[in-house]
């Protein structure tokens, strides 16, 4: 029996056969139940598991429509249409729905209907019930109002006026209930009957293109996981032709026997029709999870689907294409890595126009930008003199490694208050300054101050200590324009 | 050499056949003026005294196998420069050092951008530990010391060194990378013969080099040929017309030494990369004089004509003055505001 907390008071909001067959309800106090049968087990629920729970059951039931909504805190909603099919019909569909989460240990009631509230209605009051086109009304009449999919507080209202069931609803006029209850009682009717359309809205983003493929002996080892994306793969291929698309994310769904569901999931920098590189994408993402993926009994369904997909450029290969290739290997290679470490594993810097030096220069992940803006130069023969003109001026005197937040350092003794450092101590080693150049005031841009107060300005040395290393310093705030001394930092290390 | 001719026919046959086993090295025979060397080969054509023969196995490969970094004496000691197809140690004795070892690893790559067309992008791989301690290469900089644009270099930073030596590994053997930098800190176990002999080969299949970048570390038994161990040296002052500028710091400088060579005898020596023209220059004994005269000479007369005005605080350097040390720091009388003088009471 599961209590939770409502109005301050423990209730009971979930009980299994035994405890109803002690004539214990819902919503009863737990003090009460305890009174009439002081040996009953009680649990605290746990809204979060049961979330989980159900969100783990969504997945399962991927394998029977890509449409799969969440209703509620114990419903799923699954969008069959165009799949019974392939299962063998509507019937043979419920059924193994049914036979399947039995013997995962769920007690699950199922209805299909040709709307979402019939359906609703139809698992919950009818039961394991198949109701055909147009037959909705015949259903819904003798059922009660709960079946309508309406507030407590409405049906409450609906029954202190004598309406119990929902044909007495549907028998009664539409106006005097509209002005009445509101329209999501009529809504909802009309929802259930099918005289207006509702919408199922999926939990996942519906792949544009999806192969997958049942297995009769489950597969447990990652060289038949692979072997078997390569065939996907290679059925993908025919249907991305046919598109003119490659992939950018590819998802491999790997349905295991008992349930659980595992999503991998590898992105393109450019996209991919080949079954051989995707293989070797999902090869390093497999290793990678190799710790974290269970096979438990084995794998009984395959699905790889392509969660996005961009424009196939047709490349024609010419005699002198070098570079091309070039570029699609560092691309796969800047996959392969990703697919193994991780998003970040392949960076590039890029420059940003900043005063500021660690905000002049990000770093993003590695992905094919079109960098080439310009068209190509054409060649000129005899070129008097190639002068190609810098695309930025950067500030020559750099450091070339940067620490990625600076580090302080403790300054001991100026020569001059607004002067370099005579020495300074930097993770805990004594420096001797031989020579200083500096220094150079570098200050935020003035659109950047921190909550209307103007961040301190920083002066750079470029400092060369007794050894000949060249360090980067500087002096955050001013001698004497605050009450605080400027503190000192070590920002970079020159060549 | 006390040795016999027989004995020397021994060694050098038993040399050209681990060459011939190894099918790598290159050996590397450096003519001496005057005779050619004693245990040259019959088969290998000696057509110029100063001329380096280089030998795989018994096939000659070109002079472009390697590297020049340009400064002579290196190159020299280096029987030519660093192969260009190999794992190349460059070793940091402490990690704040670390500027400077990378600085140097850079510039050979600026050297090997540079005879390249197109240019094809350099991966630098560390792992996060290496990045934290000595920082992260910063793309302004090495625009304007290397001429290596943002676009060219890309990072992979791994968070553990199994991962790293993967990351290397997988970039290698890819020929659509001009260089690969591996960047570690200390001696870690992972890396020993095995690892870095597979690290080798790679690079010796791709024909690209892979400079392995050891801050802090102890010299240890690897399979790269040659090994520098570099540490920064102390600028030279910026050069002006008028001579060094006192106080400044001028181009980078490293002290370069010969760890580990098949060929070289142990050596130091001090490089000074120019950012302007992205090429090594063997530091000169008597400071970096410009041989090139800046200016050049006036036509009609010897000297530059005197400055005008008076010689303040500083004193320039060539100026005809000849003030008293005395009177040089004061200003000259007609100078002196009237403002300020001697007061009397009145």
């Amino acid at each position: 029996m599961i209590s939770h907390r409502d109005r301050n008071a423990q209730r009971i909001s979930a009980l299994d056969e035994r405890a109803e067959a002690l004539h214990l309800k819902r919503g009863m106090g737990i003090a009460d139940a305890r009174a009439m049968h002081p040996s009953i087990e009680i649990v605290e629920a746990d809204p979060e598991a049961d979330r989980r729970l159900l969100e783990g059951l969504a997945d399962w039931c991927d394998r029977y429509t890509p449409l799969v909504a969440i209703d509620g805190i114990d419903g799923l909603f699954l969008d069959v249409t165009g799949c019974t099919h392939l299962f063998g019909g509507e019937r043979a569909m419920l059924d193994d729905i049914l036979s399947r989460f039995f013997h995962q240990g769920f007690d699950v009631r199922a209805g299909l209907a040709a709307t979402p509230g019939a359906a609703w209605a139809a698992a919950r009051f009818a039961g394991d019930h198949i109701v055909q086109s147009g037959e909705e009304e015949a259903l819904l009449v003798p059922l009660p109002l709960a079946a309508l999919r309406i507030e407590p507080e409405i049906r409450a209202s609906l029954e202190s006026v004598g309406l119990r069931t929902a044909g007495a609803v549907m028998a009664a006029p539409r106006a005097p209930l509209a002005r009445r209850f509101g329209a999501t009682l009529l809504l909802r009717l009309d929802q259930a009957l099918g005289r207006l359309d509702e919408a199922v809205s999926p939990r996942l983003p519906v792949a544009p293109l999806s192969v997958e493929r049942h297995l009769a002996e489950p597969i447990m080892l990652t060289d038949d996981i692979e072997r078997l994306v390569s065939l996907l793969a290679t059925t993908l291929k025919a249907d991305l032709e046919r598109r003119g698309e490659g992939a950018r994310r590819l998802a491999l769904l790997l349905f295991r026997v008992d349930g659980a569901v595992s999503r991998i999931a590898v992105g393109t920098s450019r996209p991919l029709r080949e079954p051989l590189l995707i293989q070797k994408l999902f090869h390093e993402r497999l290793a990678a999870l190799e710790q974290d993926i269970d096979a438990g009994y084995g794998f009984d369904l395959v699905r790889l689907s392509v969660l996005s997909a961009a424009a196939f450029d047709m490349q024609q290969a010419d005699l002198t294409g070098e570079t091309d290739d070039c570029d699609a290997d560092i691309a796969l290679f800047a996959d392969r890595i990703r697919a193994r470490l991780g998003e970040g594993a392949v960076l590039r810097s890029v420059t940003v126009e900043s005063h500021l030096p660690e905000r002049a220069v990000a770093t993003v992940p590695f992905s094919e930008v079109p960098q080439r803006t310009s068209p190509p130069r054409r060649p000129v023969r005899n070129p008097p003199m190639t002068i190609y003109p810098p695309a930025t001026i950067y500030p020559r005197e750099r450091p070339i490694r940067l620490f990625r937040s600076p580090e302080p350092i403790e300054v001991p003794a100026t020569e001059m208050p607004e002067g370099p450092p005579m020495n300074f101590r930097w993770r805990r080693a004594l420096y001797r300054v031989a020579r200083a150049e500096g220094p150079e005031r570098i200050a935020p841009e003035w659109w950047r101050g921190q909550g209307g107060e103007d961040a301190p300005t920083r002066d750079y040395f470029r400092i060369e200590d007794s050894d000949g290393r060249r360090y980067w310093l500087y002096r955050q705030g001013l001698y004497g324009a605050s009450q605080a001394s400027p503190r000192w930092f070590m920002h970079g290390v020159f060549a | 050499m006390a040795m016999t001719a027989v004995a020397r026919e021994t060694v050098f046959a038993l040399r050209r056949q681990i060459a011939k086993i190894e099918g790598t090295l290159p050996d590397r025979l450096q003519a001496p003026a005057g005779t050619a060397p004693a245990g040259s080969p019959p088969d290998a054509d000696v057509t110029s005294r100063n001329l380096t023969i280089v030998r795989r196995g018994l096939a000659v490969v070109p002079s472009d196998a390697f590297l020049r970094t340009g400064a002579e004496p290196l190159d020299a000691a280096l029987g030519g420069g660093l192969p260009k197809a190999a794992l190349t140690e460059i070793h940091g004795t402490e990690t704040r050092d670390a500027g400077a070892v990378a600085g140097f690893a850079l510039a050979l790559v600026s050297l090997i951008l540079k005879q390249q067309q197109p240019r094809l992008p350099v991966l630098w791989i560390g792992t996060s530990e290496i990045f934290r301690e000595a920082g992260f290469p910063y793309a302004r900089g090495l625009h304007g010391l290397f001429g290596i644009e943002p676009g060219e270099l890309l990072f992979s930073e791994a968070p553990r060194l199994v991962d790293a030596l993967w990351v290397a590994e997988e970039a290698a053997r890819m020929t659509a990378l001009a260089a690969v930098i591996l960047e570690i800190r200390g001696s870690p176990q992972r890396l020993d013969l095995t690892a870095t002999r597979r690290l080798h080969a790679r690079a010796q299949n791709a024909g690209r080099p892979v400079f392995l970048l050891r801050q802090a570390g102890e010299a240890e038994p690897t399979a790269a040929p040659v090994r520098l161990i570099v540490s920064a040296a102390s600028s030279a002052s910026r050069a002006t017309i008028a001579g060094p500028l006192a106080g400044s710091i001028g181009r980078p400088a490293f002290t370069v030494s010969i760890g580990k060579s098949r060929t070289a005898l142990p050596g130091q020596f001090t490089l000074e990369w120019n950012p302007d023209e992205h090429v090594f220059e063997q530091r000169r004994a008597g400071g970096a004089k410009n041989p090139v005269p800046v200016v050049p000479a006036s036509r009609r007369r010897k000297d530059p004509a005197p400055a005008s005005g008076a010689v303040l605080a500083f004193a320039a350097v060539g100026s005809p003055a000849a003030i008293s040390p005395t009177a040089r720091d004061q200003p000259s009388r007609p100078q002196r505001p009237a403002h300020i003088g001697p007061r009397r009471a009145g």
